[in-house]
């Protein structure tokens, strides 16, 4: 027999997808992983295998420089890059678009097919990465300059500090968008890249290859967070075939014990779970959920975020993909980080609760059986604000989707009253929202027929001076919604 | 119209002639105004007349059309609807946005707000895509250094952002705001420093500084607007230069700012109240970021209230000011900031107390405004008060400090108690602000209905109430200090559920007496406290206060009820109307020796109100009076109905006659109550009265509509049978009125009202010729327009048609309309949407008039619609046992607001007119479930083997199984 438990919209409809409006006012996040990077340190590698820096260094002139760039001379080559590399890894304001204009970079993409010359090879590959690093005009000299393909094959350089370079270049490139993330798709950056790092070459080979074993960790570190940006963007989505090469080697990386890997593998995993259904699906089957669920709980924001980022990306798509998430255990990690002291975790969390409290009633009942409820009620009432609107989709559609019992649970716990003091935000959507969350608290309340009583609580509450004084609200839809209330529920005893 | 000399003063004749106070001159030029709107160059006429005129009058005139005429027509309604043409011509469209801006800046101040307003309109409309000059013109005018410029640019600016404070997040949105943001807000901020500088160097010259603060005043408007939907990349990272300099306003003070007048606010306190309300919307959504400023400010907004005066001008900024506080303080990472006793002391004396304080224009409002007065002191609808704004800082001060807290005011409360004692004709003002005190930290929650609801436990209610208020109750005198008065009896009515019942009924012989007081608040309050006592419950859904207890004063309180009615200004009192009202439902029968006395002064009252009628709340009352006078009487002395149409008709004939639209629902509610006692066939003065019921001017007005079909299904009740035989030619009126219901997706319901009791109650041979008609009408409308509510109506009333006409005169009746239309229906409509019918009653019709489909039609066991005999089945148990199916269908979801009514007229305005519910199939059919399984039997025994062979093939596991709950229930088999 039909049975009519999702009344209304049916589940899919009600979860939110992380972005409802692309347009954003907003400063970019602070939490976000880093598009490009720049490398700045004198690092080991440089030191060890360019014992020439250690000398006296003379510094060419700009002029010089292009001079020798194109001229022929490989000792004084290798000094100009050098000295382009050094300005471009200066800490602040590396002159890019001074060097840039210097019209040099065709010649640095060329120079990184001199196999015969590694220290030229990985003096222009640096160069390239910094530049790369910077804006998108930036990047955008760099890739017509037609530095992918030799890069690509720069990773197979039986020199692992070249290689390095290479993946960090590449890095940055796919980090600028979705265009240049597909060209080094189509370029066949993934099987050379995946190689370096695959799951029959255990992390020990990559590092016997070196002398330092710090090195071994950094470049996995690099590799790690190349393929994070590759999964990274969306119109489009990165190519469905290119995802499935990767996800075994992510899978792979997430056991890994540095945090560092373990932070951007979540990273690409939060990138393919903000998707489609199918995409979500295509994850999910990989069985990664208990341990994204586990990282949820690390103590390191630089895991916890991401982590919990990519769970509230799979929450958003179907009924089994959120059971799935549910039976890996992720309403057990919730309630810790709705408390968490970070207002965008809590936020976080919050989104994800209201797209699991968007299911069915099953999954609502797990929800209250968790223990939710209490650190949902607390959101609401001392969260900041953009926690506590995203606390009043949970609520919403908790009211929307629960059978009565649970909505009187609901209101047994306390929502009520953080809930009518948010009648006096100052957002016109949220408070949309919690009208039509009154609305549905008062459907379920005619069912037990306890109207008088919600109507008593909601005046107690002082929600209804509230809903008298949105009665002057500028909002048309928001003033209709609190009339319709008002004179449905209040007009006369 | 060209754009010549000639009709640029033929338009200045017609204006002139617009503002001629006699009708005869000034309507025919409106109306030719707006015959030659649709002109070209008719709009660009106006704005050379509003320029170039010689005489100022017509210029303020012009501009003033104009802009209705934007108002009006600039918006271009979507291309289907063709009787709105565009009025105005793309190349006036043109050319008035091309000149408008600059106009509007060179224009006087009166002209430029009409102008700017228009500008806002446009800009609704045609802003950014049609108008993308618009921002960098504007923006261009920042560098005039002409501030009477400016204004009006920040003026327009603010009239077209101003939207952003409302509207919906949405991606069309935001992308004008970021447009907006890109051209405008660093322009914007650099004005603000150049104004505030510009205010420093000239600080002495009061002129300059005015027209500089109200530049501030619209930078922090902007500043509010631009902010609201998020906060903007560009305000984080100048939020130093923002902040700061708000706050250095906030502080800022220039005699040559302050104004003499004390009502209305100076320039110097709306810039401060913008400023407070910036720093909130900040605190409240961008907490984060905001964060390092906000202690300053709170600092900066308490030291502000410390030395603000208590003039009136200063309420909005106090009022502003201390919401702002007590919405920081309720929040834990605030609390800190609060929680030094010194503080929290400090907030209490110099910011709390003497903004409770009764101020001179609270005494001139309880004298001289009593209405006013009440409307805030009772109902609430002081949101903007500083008494309230102070409540509200202590209770979110109570969230985290109320022992405290309540420590400093009781200490306070005592004080000034003892200062009353000492001299109570000088200083009962004191004892005003402790009993206001008392109440505000007292109560938690607070009800219209139930008065306080949970109180600080920390105060002693009943202690306070005997040993203060009481005494003043007492006093010999009822006119004596009518404020401390008013206060008493507020005490009584806000803690009627603290203080003990035995305390309430010592009360209320005081109330009673001072109905008698001249003070309008003192004798309403104490009729509206005795309306609240009366209201009260106690155990077992009874009142608390019962009939017996009051008896003793029956007779004093109506007649100080009714006597309270005739003092000055209270002749139309609603609280005294309510407290008459609410006064009959609990005294019940022991009103009745007094009603003859009682509906004479109603009825004289009604007479009276019903030439003007002004106060809707008043009239309700009164009518729900003259019920209630009617149904007590009635219940002891059915006869008695006869005197009460004696007494009224005659009024509501004037009504009727006067058509005294306000009244007309009512006076139909009533007639439909008195009709309803009438236990005989209908008298004939209301068969008189049925042809005028049936005018459409009648069914024109909505309001009437409910009441309307009510009294039309009282005629039908009572008077079938006298309808069809001495009015059955107004069968057809009757029957149009219901083709118009039928026809509104509105008023379908009151339609099906109106057709099921005619179904019900008609002799069949009167209606048979029509009802082939009724059916094809409501196809039509399937057809045309299908809702939830016209289907759950329709499956209603087949199925009661189905229970008193048969089910195969269903059946035929839809197979005459066209072959096969019953197995549709039933497909279509029967067995998909039957879960959606709601209420017991309708969904026992639905049942019964399902089992006698299922088994008293005989083409259901024996033609194709066989295949349907198991599925409707099926449906008819999911109708017993499924939730009921609620969903709406999206597009619907903004049709169905007045929700699923009731089989009965839900349109109960009259409470006391209401009627009880009607089942008409209540004797028939006691039990569906177990009526459906003797209907089975009886068909299984009429053809042995048939029903089980169908249910075995196709009825689902989970129904067979509630179906033979059913079978065993009712104790028979299926053979």
């Amino acid at each position: 027999m039909k049975k009519f438990k999702n009344k209304g919209k049916d589940s899919t409809a009600r979860r939110r997808q992380r972005v409802e409006v692309s347009m954003e006012l907003r400063k970019a996040k602070k939490d976000e992983q880093i598009l490009k990077r720049r490398s700045i340190s004198f690092s080991l590698v440089d030191e060890s295998l360019s014992p020439e820096d250690k000398k006296e260094i003379i510094q060419l002139s700009l002029e010089e420089i292009v001079e020798a760039v194109n001229g022929s001379d490989r000792e004084l080559q290798l000094q100009a890059v050098q000295d382009i590399r050094r300005m471009l890894s200066k800490q602040n304001d590396p002159p890019i678009n001074q060097v840039i204009e210097l019209g040099i970079i065709p010649r640095l993409v060329e120079f990184l097919g001199h196999d015969d010359d590694p220290f030229l090879q990985f003096e222009a590959a640096w160069a390239l990465t910094n530049i790369a690093s910077g804006t998108s005009d930036h990047t955008r000299a760099v890739v017509e300059a037609g530095a992918i393909p030799p890069f690509i094959s720069l990773l197979s350089s039986p020199h692992m500090h070249i290689s390095e370079q290479s993946v960090w270049a590449l890095g940055n490139i796919a980090g600028d968008g979705p265009t240049y993330r597909d060209a080094l798709i189509n370029c066949s950056v993934i099987p050379p890249l995946l190689a370096l790092v695959s799951p029959v070459t255990p992390v020990n080979n990559l590092l016997c290859l070196n002398s330092s074993s710090s090195l071994g960790v950094g470049f996995l570190r690099n590799i790690t967070w190349t393929i994070s940006n590759l999964c990274r963007n969306k119109n489009p989505y990165p190519p469905l075939d290119a995802v499935k090469k990767m996800l075994p080697v992510l899978l792979y990386l997430l056991e890994n014990d540095d945090k560092d890997i373990i932070s951007d593998s979540c990273w690409a995993f939060s990138y393919l779970t903000d998707s489609t259904n199918d995409r979500i699906q295509i994850v999910v089957d990989t069985g990664i959920l208990p341990r994204l669920v586990e990282l949820m709980g690390s103590p390191e924001m630089m895991i916890m975020t991401p982590a919990l980022r990519a769970v509230g990306n799979i929450v958003t798509g179907t009924d089994e993909q959120t059971q799935a998430a549910i039976d890996a255990g992720v309403l057990a990690a919730l309630p810790r980080l709705l408390r968490h002291p970070k207002q965008a975790i809590q936020k976080e969390a919050a989104w994800t609760l209201s797209n699991i409290a968007a299911g069915p009633s099953q999954q609502i009942q797990q929800l209250i059986t968790c223990g939710l409820l209490p650190p949902l009620v607390e959101l609401l009432d001392k969260g900041d604000f953009k926690a506590q609107k995203e606390a009043v989709w949970v609520v919403a559609n908790l009211t929307t989707g629960g059978t009565v019992e649970q909505v009187v649970e609901l209101v047994q716990s306390g929502v009520l009253k953080p809930l009518l003091n948010l009648l006096l935000v100052k957002d016109s959507k949220t408070l949309l929202i919690i009208l039509d969350t009154i609305t549905n608290l008062f459907k379920a309340a005619k069912k037990l027929g306890v109207t008088d009583r919600l109507c008593l609580l909601v005046e107690e509450l002082g929600g209804l001076e509230k809903m008298e004084a949105l009665l002057t609200h500028e909002n048309n839809i928001v003033y209709e919604a609190a009339l319709i209330i008002m004179e449905k529920y209040f007009c006369f005893e | 119209m060209e754009l010549s000399d000639a009709n640029l003063q033929t338009l200045t004749e017609y204006l002139k002639k617009t503002l001629d106070p006699d009708p005869a001159i000034r309507r025919p030029a409106e109306k030719f105004l707006e015959s030659v709107e649709g002109s070209q160059n008719y709009p660009l006429l106006l704005l050379t007349l509003l320029e170039k005129s010689q005489e100022n009058v017509i210029k303020v005139c012009a501009s003033v059309t104009f802009k209705n005429y934007i108002k009006r027509n600039w918006r271009i309604v979507g291309i289907l609807v063709e009787d709105e043409p565009n009025k105005i011509c793309e190349s006036d469209r043109v050319a008035i946005k091309a000149n408008i801006v600059p106009l509007m800046l060179s224009s006087p101040e009166q002209i430029q707000k009409q102008l700017s307003d228009a500008i806002s309109i446009i800009g609704r409309e045609d802003f950014p895509q049609k108008w993308p000059d618009l921002l960098t013109e504007m923006v261009n005018r920042f560098r005039s250094g002409d501030f009477h410029v400016i204004n009006g640019v920040l003026r327009t600016a603010h009239s077209l952002f101003k939207r952003y404070r409302h509207e919906f997040k949405s991606n069309e949105l935001w992308s004008e705001i970021k447009l907006v943001l890109d051209a405008f807000a660093l322009p914007l901020t650099n004005l603000f420093k150049a104004t505030i500088e510009l205010c420093s160097t000239h600080a002495n010259d009061a002129s300059a500084l005015k027209v500089l603060f109200s530049s501030l005043i619209l930078i922090a408007k902007l500043f509010y607007s631009l902010n609201f939907q998020d906060l903007p990349e560009f305000f984080e990272d100048n939020m130093e230069t923002w902040m700061t300099n708000f706050h250095s306003l906030l502080t800022l003070d220039n005699k040559l700012l302050q104004t003499d007048d004390e009502e209305e606010a100076g320039l110097l306190e709306l810039l401060k109240s913008q400023i407070c309300d910036n720093a909130a919307l900040y605190a409240q959504k961008y907490d984060e970021e905001f964060q390092p400023y906000l202690p300053r400010f709170v600092t900066a907004i308490w030291n502000l209230l410390v030395t603000t005066g208590q003039e009136v001008k200063y309420d909005l900024l106090v009022s502003n000011a201390i919401q702002f506080l007590a919405s920081v303080c309720e929040r834990p990472h605030y609390k800190h900031l609060f929680e030094d006793q010194n503080t929290l002391t400090s907030i209490c004396e110099k910011v709390i107390v003497p903004n409770m304080e009764f101020r001179a224009a609270d005494e001139e409002a309880f004298e001289d405004n009593s209405e006013e007065y009440i409307r805030r002191d009772l109902e609430g609808s002081d949101i903007d008060t500083r008494r309230r704004a102070a409540c509200d800082l202590v209770r979110g001060l109570c969230k985290f400090f109320e022992g405290p807290v309540t420590g400093i005011f009781s200490g306070y409360v005592n004080s000034m108690l003892q200062e009353y004692a000492k001299n109570p004709s000088v200083n009962w003002k004191h004892k005003d602000a402790a009993i206001y005190l008392v109440t505000s930290l007292a109560s938690k929650a607070q009800t219209q209905k139930h008065g306080i609801t949970q109180a600080n436990e920390l105060v002693n209610l009943t202690e306070f109430f005997v040993n203060h208020i009481q005494p003043d109750l007492k006093s010999a005198s009822v006119n004596e200090f009518p404020v401390l008065k008013a206060d008493g009896i507020k005490y009584i009515m806000i803690f009627r559920n603290q203080v003990p019942k035995e305390q309430l009924l010592v009360s209320i012989p005081l109330l009673i007496n001072h109905l008698q007081a001249e003070s309008i608040v003192v004798h309403t309050y104490a009729a509206h406290a005795l309306e609240r006592l009366f209201t009260m419950k106690g155990t077992n859904n009874t009142t608390l206060i019962t009939a017996a207890e009051i008896a003793p004063f029956v007779e004093v309180l109506l007649t100080n009820l009714f006597k309270a009615l005739t003092l000055p200004g209270s002749s139309e009192n609603e609280y005294i109307m309510k407290a008459i009202m609410r006064s009959f439902s609990l005294l019940q029968e022991s009103i009745i020796p007094y009603i003859p006395s009682v509906i004479t002064q109603l009825t004289q009252k009604l007479l009276a109100v019903s030439k003007n009628p002004s106060k809707p709340h008043f009239n309700h009352y009164m009518f729900e009076s003259i019920c209630l006078s009617i149904r007590i009487t009635c219940k002891a002395n059915p006869d008695a109905v006869g005197s009460f149409e004696e007494a009224l008709f005659m009024v509501f004939t004037e009504i009727l006659q006067n058509d005294v639209q306000e009244f007309i629902p009512y006076v139909f509610q009533v007639m439909s109550l008195l009709l309803e006692m009438h236990k005989n066939e209908i008298p004939s003065s209301y068969m008189a009265l049925f042809p005028h019921l049936l005018q459409p001017v009648l069914w024109e007005r909505t309001g009437n509509i409910p009441p309307l079909v009510r009294l039309l299904q009282a005629y039908l009740e009572r008077g079938a049978n006298t309808i069809a035989s001495a009015a059955a030619d107004k069968i057809p009126g009757l029957l149009g009125v219901f083709q118009k219901l039928i026809a509104s997706k509105a008023n379908d319901h009151q339609g099906f009202y109106l057709l099921n009791s005619i179904i019900e109650h008609m002799p069949p041979g009167s209606v048979d010729q029509y009802r082939k008609q009724i059916f094809i009408l409501l196809f039509q409308r399937l057809q045309n327009s299908k809702t939830t509510k016209f289907i759950k109506s329709f499956l209603v009333f087949i199925n009661l048609y189905c229970i008193k006409y048969g089910a195969l005169a269903l059946q035929e009746i839809f197979d005459s309309i066209q072959p096969k239309m019953f197995g549709m229906v039933l497909e279509k409509i029967i067995i998909p949407e039957i879960q959606k019918v709601s209420g017991q009653v309708e969904k026992k019709i639905c049942a019964v008039g399902i089992t006698k489909i299922l088994t008293e039609c005989p083409p259901m066991m024996d033609t194709e619609y066989t295949k349907l005999w198991t599925p409707l089945l099926q449906a008819l148990i999911g109708l017993f046992e499924l939730p009921e199916d609620d969903t709406i269908p999206d597009e619907e979801h903004f049709i169905d607001i007045e929700d699923t009514p009731g089989y009965q007229t839900a349109f109960s305005q009259l409470a006391f007119a209401g009627k009880k519910e009607h089942d008409p199939v209540g004797q028939m059919v006691n039990n569906p479930r177990i009526h459906l399984a003797q209907s089975l039997h009886k068909l299984s025994t009429a053809c042995p083997g048939r029903v089980p062979s169908m249910l075995s093939t196709s009825l689902n596991a989970e129904a067979l199984q509630y179906l033979q709950g059913y079978l065993q229930a009712a104790s028979v088999t299926l053979l």
